[in-house]
């Protein structure tokens, strides 16, 4: 099943590159230059992971990552980084990240945290339509 | 114990380590680019491995991507080589339009992450000042931090150099200066210690909304 991923980075070669690779990889990439775009693209397509660079100008990817949970927190974000810390691993985390990788990336070792991701995104969306029918069954009254 | 030396020196440090941080931040940038492109030449040949006939034009982009980032990276350490030699003499005679050519080149990410643009104007001629150069460079990113931290987004934040009587003056015109330095209660201690160690004077100007540090010769 192909992946939809959005990738985020201010870094316009390093989005090119990476979206060819990944796309070479049977992955179906849309890009983000800023928060602003990535916020726009959640807004309006649908994916199974969100890879985005923590350090961006205007809003950083810890804020950025606050705005995509708020507007689907089933969506899956693994959180690119400059320099990995057990500290910003954490941080992370608690905000809600699925995962973290360190620049530069193994991208068969991201390949496979986007593989994960979709995995709960599945699980996710599935619980949320499960819960969803139950309500339905409960408040009518075929 | 003398409390001034110490804030001096703490100043100093803390410089260093949010410029180094900054700038091994955008090493990392550009190495994990190349490190893509390498891949990317990799797949290309596992692709001719297979028999996929691959356009040698594409080769050439990467290689040409490859060799922007290597010349940004070499861009990047030699800054930080000259920041690096900036601590060689505590104290010794400098052109101020040098560190403020230093201070652009090490404060454009900063700028870039605060979506402003940083313009450094320096003046024709040199300036010859006698001084610390690591504090004043310290006591010149500070000021410039303030101002990047109040002005808001999409602005121009212009450094501009001048020649005075007896020695030289660093401004930083950043629209509502005065508002700036209210709002950070600037010049602090940490400042007015930098400011005695390097021999220089504070000066505002509310109305052309203009900071600035004058340094004499004399």
């Amino acid at each position: 099943m192909t992946e939809k991923i959005l990738l985020v980075d201010d870094e316009k070669d390093f989005l090119t590159v990476m979206s060819e690779r990944m796309t070479a990889r049977g992955m179906q990439v849309t890009t983000a230059d800023s928060a602003q775009a990535a916020l726009q693209e959640v807004e309006s397509g649908t994916y199974d992971a969100i890879v985005l660079d923590l350090k961006m100008p205007g809003m950083d990817g810890i804020e950025t990552l606050k705005a995509i949970k708020a507007r689907n927190p089933t969506l899956q974000v693994i959180l690119l980084t400059g320099h990995a810390t057990l500290e910003k691993g954490v941080e992370a985390m608690k905000l809600g990240a699925m995962d973290f990788v360190e620049k530069p990336a193994d991208l068969n070792v991201l390949t496979e945290k986007i593989k994960n991701a979709q995995a709960r995104k599945m699980v996710l969306v599935a619980k949320q339509t499960e819960q969803k029918l139950k309500s339905i069954l409960t408040t009518k009254g075929w | 114990m003398n409390a001034g030396p110490n804030r001096v020196g703490q100043s100093g440090l803390t410089y260093f380590g949010r410029t180094t941080a900054s700038i091994s931040h955008e090493l990392k940038n550009a190495l994990a680019i190349i490190k893509e492109n390498a891949g990317l030449l990799d797949d290309y040949l596992q692709m001719a491995d297979k028999g996929l006939p691959i356009d040698p034009a594409r080769f050439k982009t990467v290689t040409g991507r490859i060799a922007d980032q290597i010349t940004r990276a070499d861009g990047i350490i030699k800054n930080l080589n000259r920041f690096a030699h900036s601590v060689d003499e505590p104290v010794k005679a400098i052109d101020l339009n040098e560190i403020a050519a230093l201070l652009n080149v090490l404060s454009q990410r900063e700028a870039a992450m605060r979506q402003v643009t940083l313009q450094v104007c320096p003046e024709g001629a040199t300036i010859p000042v006698t001084t610390a150069p690591y504090l004043l460079l310290t006591l010149l990113g500070r000021c410039l931090s303030i101002c990047l931290q109040y002005m808001g987004s999409g602005k121009t934040l212009t450094v501009k150099v001048t020649r005075i009587p007896d020695g030289g003056r660093i401004e930083f015109e950043a629209l509502d200066a005065a508002r700036l330095a209210a709002a950070a209660n600037f010049p602090g201690e940490n400042e007015t210690d930098l400011l005695n160690a390097v021999g220089a004077e504070y000066h505002l100007d509310g109305t052309l909304g203009c900071m600035a540090i004058t340094l004499s010769n004399r």
